[in-house]
């Protein structure tokens, strides 16, 4: 069955926080393994060694003066401060003297091994008190046993003290980081919970929730703050969604109507066998195909704007693509007097759908030869700038745009008031915006030559395409 | 009005020059496709209609079509599909594909898949005519055609001059690739967007209609100055060159 653990500990850093201590509480375990086995082997080889020099000592006793000097030599170490016990024993065992009543073994015993045996004693208090010792056994020349051991209680507790030690460390350690695991997780937590409740905001369709920043700048700033980018995005996108939906709407109502009244009333006449019906038809094809082309170039925009770049580029030379939208534009020029030029630098190369430039091209030109007076100039340039980048340009002499309202025309559907009398529906110009976009581009508008008698500033719109590699 | 011996994938030949049009429109739209047959119908094309995409390729292999009409997208099997497969099994048929979709790289695709012709719905019958009718009449001459006459007008492919009457007509490259497009699908009407895909292979609409311009300029070169004009306005269509 599982178990609903509270929040906190299903978040990842918690988790992390697990992890790192498990990985630290096994490390520091064999390392502190290794201390105490180190520590408590020290301290057992200690003692082995000088209860083997003190055997070697006494034995020296014995063999100069004999059992009497032993004894003597005994008598008196007993009564030093040496921790050493013993026990002397003759031929047969019985005990000769010594501060030990019987040894723990009957065969010798010495080094490298000791024999551990337990003494008792008692404290002042009358308690019996158990002492660890450990002792080794020779066979002196004349047959007699000594046992020699040292009580080395003091020794194993100082290595249980540092055992103890070792495992509240251990203790404190995993405490200390679970504590930390909390807090860390406590603070992530929070921090999420905030993105949480945007994303669920943005879910719910709050499309304008945005995460608080904390101003650390660390990964979760970062993170919010891309966030709230992708949002801004989005909300725009959608605006300008919106935008389109109203501006289709808007500009689509009227030509709709207007056909739809057009149909009405032919069909009344028709009934009334009066009126010209056929007239009426073309009119509404006529209209029809109006909101059609329309419909399309609506369409058109859109995906391109929605594309990541634009579709099918190729590698070409912008000069070529140039004299051939102008050629088809020429005789446009030459039948309203308007004097038009193509100046293009030989060999250059750009990379791009050449239809949709070649459609942005003949949209730039369009509007030129639509609003250049009789008598007027119409320039088209292709050269490189001196950043790499690839301009076509177009020049004309009309009345140009006022410098407030550039960044409006690009919009769709936008039209000024003194192009109103011009076909068109207000999307030229904002297909050749989406067409530079869609390429990494952009569209410049800025002023022309003027016109010829000095009234306006002209217009000069330039297409502008990013520089190859 | 002389056609190209066509021959349908079942061995059956047909023989144009005996009877009339003979295509076959494959599309899911029964209204559309309706409508389609009435418009076409109207200029003495028989047509045959197929509801999706298999029975249009079933109705395909039997052959004896001249121009197959295909929408791209259908049930069963889609327009694509169908077209690759005819071509695989020998069927050189012309194909229009008929799509919703307007996007450069779908007619890419759908010319590679083997289709001659793209137009985009809604489209103007006129349009429609006009291409299926193009289509139609497109010969595969295996020797390579070095003249092309259209009653007193004579285009030398090679020298590349156009007489009228034995009086030598100079024309921009252009206008002689107009001229000839012209010549080449002489008594039948050509659109705008025609012209500007074929002649001068752009895909989009100008907002200006930049080709009667073009147009008028040749009119003047070839017609000026003769007894009859040739090169006629078709109204609500495009142009057509007559003798």
């Amino acid at each position: 069955m599982a178990i609903a653990l509270p929040r906190v500990f299903r978040t990842t850093p918690f988790r992390l926080t697990l992890l790192f201590l498990t990985v630290f509480a096994a490390s520091a375990s064999i390392f502190l393994g290794y201390i105490y086995v180190a520590t408590a082997g020290e301290v057992t080889s200690r003692a082995d060694q000088a209860i083997t020099q003190e055997i070697q000592s006494l034995t020296g006793v014995y063999r100069q003066g004999g059992v009497k000097a032993l004894n003597r030599s005994m008598v008196e170490r007993a009564a030093g401060d040496r921790p050493f016990l013993y026990l002397l024993r003759d031929k047969t065992g019985q005990k000769v003297t010594g501060s030990l009543e019987a040894s723990p073994v009957e065969g010798v015993i010495g080094a490298p091994s000791s024999v551990n045996f337990n003494v008792t004693d008692t404290d002042p208090d009358g308690a019996e008190i158990r002492h660890s010792a450990r002792g080794q056994q020779v066979r002196l020349d004349g047959g007699e046993i000594l046992f020699v051991a040292a009580d080395v209680s003091a020794a194993e507790s100082f290595v249980l003290e540092i055992l103890r030690a070792i495992w509240g460390a251990g203790a404190l350690v995993i405490l200390l980081g679970l504590a930390g695991g909390i807090v860390i997780s406590r603070n992530v937590n929070e921090t999420m919970a905030g993105l949480n409740r945007v994303v669920l905001a943005v879910q719910g369709g709050h499309i304008a929730a945005r995460v608080k920043l904390r101003g650390v700048n660390d990964e979760f700033d970062e993170l919010a703050s891309g966030l709230n980018d992708m949002l801004d995005r989005l909300e725009r996108s959608m605006g300008g969604l919106r935008h389109v939906g109203d501006a289709i709407a808007h500009d689509l109502r009227s030509p709709l109507s207007r056909l739809r009244a057009r149909l009405e009333l032919a069909l009344i006449e028709a009934e009334a066998g009066k009126g010209n019906a056929q007239a009426a038809l073309v009119q509404a094809l006529e209209d029809a195909d109006a909101v059609l082309a329309t419909f399309n170039a609506v369409l058109a925009i859109t995906r391109l704007q929605s594309a990541v770049e634009a579709p099918d580029q190729v590698q070409f030379d912008p000069g070529d693509l140039a004299a051939g939208v102008a050629e088809l534009y020429e005789p446009l020029c030459e039948d309203k007097a308007i004097e038009f030029k193509l100046e293009a630098t030989p060999a250059l190369a750009v990379r791009g759908n050449r239809e949709f430039i070649a459609q942005a091209l003949a949209n730039i030109l369009d509007n030129a030869v639509k609003y250049t007076p009789q008598g007027g100039a119409v320039r088209l340039r292709v050269r490189r700038r001196a950043s790499g980048e690839v301009e076509f340009s177009v020049t004309d002499t009309g009345l140009g745009v006022p410098e407030p309202d550039r960044p409006r025309v690009v919009q769709r559907f936008v039209r000024l008031e003194n192009s109103r009398s011009q076909p068109g529906a207000g999307l030229g110009l904002s297909l050749v915006a989406a067409v530079a976009e869609a390429h990494g581009g952009r569209l410049e508008l800025d002023e022309g030559p003027g016109t010829l008698d000095g009234s306006g500033p002209g217009l000069r719109v330039a297409l502008v395409l990013p520089r190859l590699g | 009005m002389i056609f190209g011996l066509v021959r349908g994938n079942s061995g059956q030949p047909v023989d144009p020059a005996g009877g009339h049009m003979r295509i076959l429109i494959v599309e899911d739209d029964v209204d559309a496709a309706g409508a389609m047959a009435r418009c076409l119908s109207e200029t003495g094309i028989e047509t045959v209609h197929a509801a999706d995409g298999l029975l249009g390729l079933a109705a395909a292999q039997m052959g004896g079509f001249h121009v197959l009409v295909v929408d791209r997208m259908m049930p069963n099997m889609d327009g694509l599909t169908l077209v690759e497969t005819l071509r695989r099994e020998g069927d050189q048929t012309p194909v229009l594909f008929l799509s919703a979709l307007g996007e450069i790289d779908d007619r890419v695709a759908g010319l590679k898949a083997g289709g001659d012709d793209y137009l985009v719905k809604p489209y103007a019958f006129a349009e429609l005519s006009a291409r299926v009718e193009a289509l139609a009449r497109r010969r595969e001459t295996g020797s390579v055609q070095t003249m092309i006459k259209v009653g007193d007008l004579e285009m030398d492919l090679i020298g590349r001059v156009v007489h009228r009457q034995g009086n030598q007509i100079d024309l921009q490259p252009r206008e002689f690739q107009l001229l000839e497009y012209l010549m080449r699908h002489a008594g039948q009407s050509v659109t705008r967007t025609m012209l500007l895909e074929k002649v001068w292979e752009y895909h989009f609409d100008p907002q200006t209609n930049v080709i009667d311009v073009h147009i008028s300029r040749l009119r003047a070169k070839i017609d000026k100055g003769f007894d009859h004009p040739m090169l006629q306005t078709v109204r609500g269509a495009g142009y057509r060159l007559e003798v």
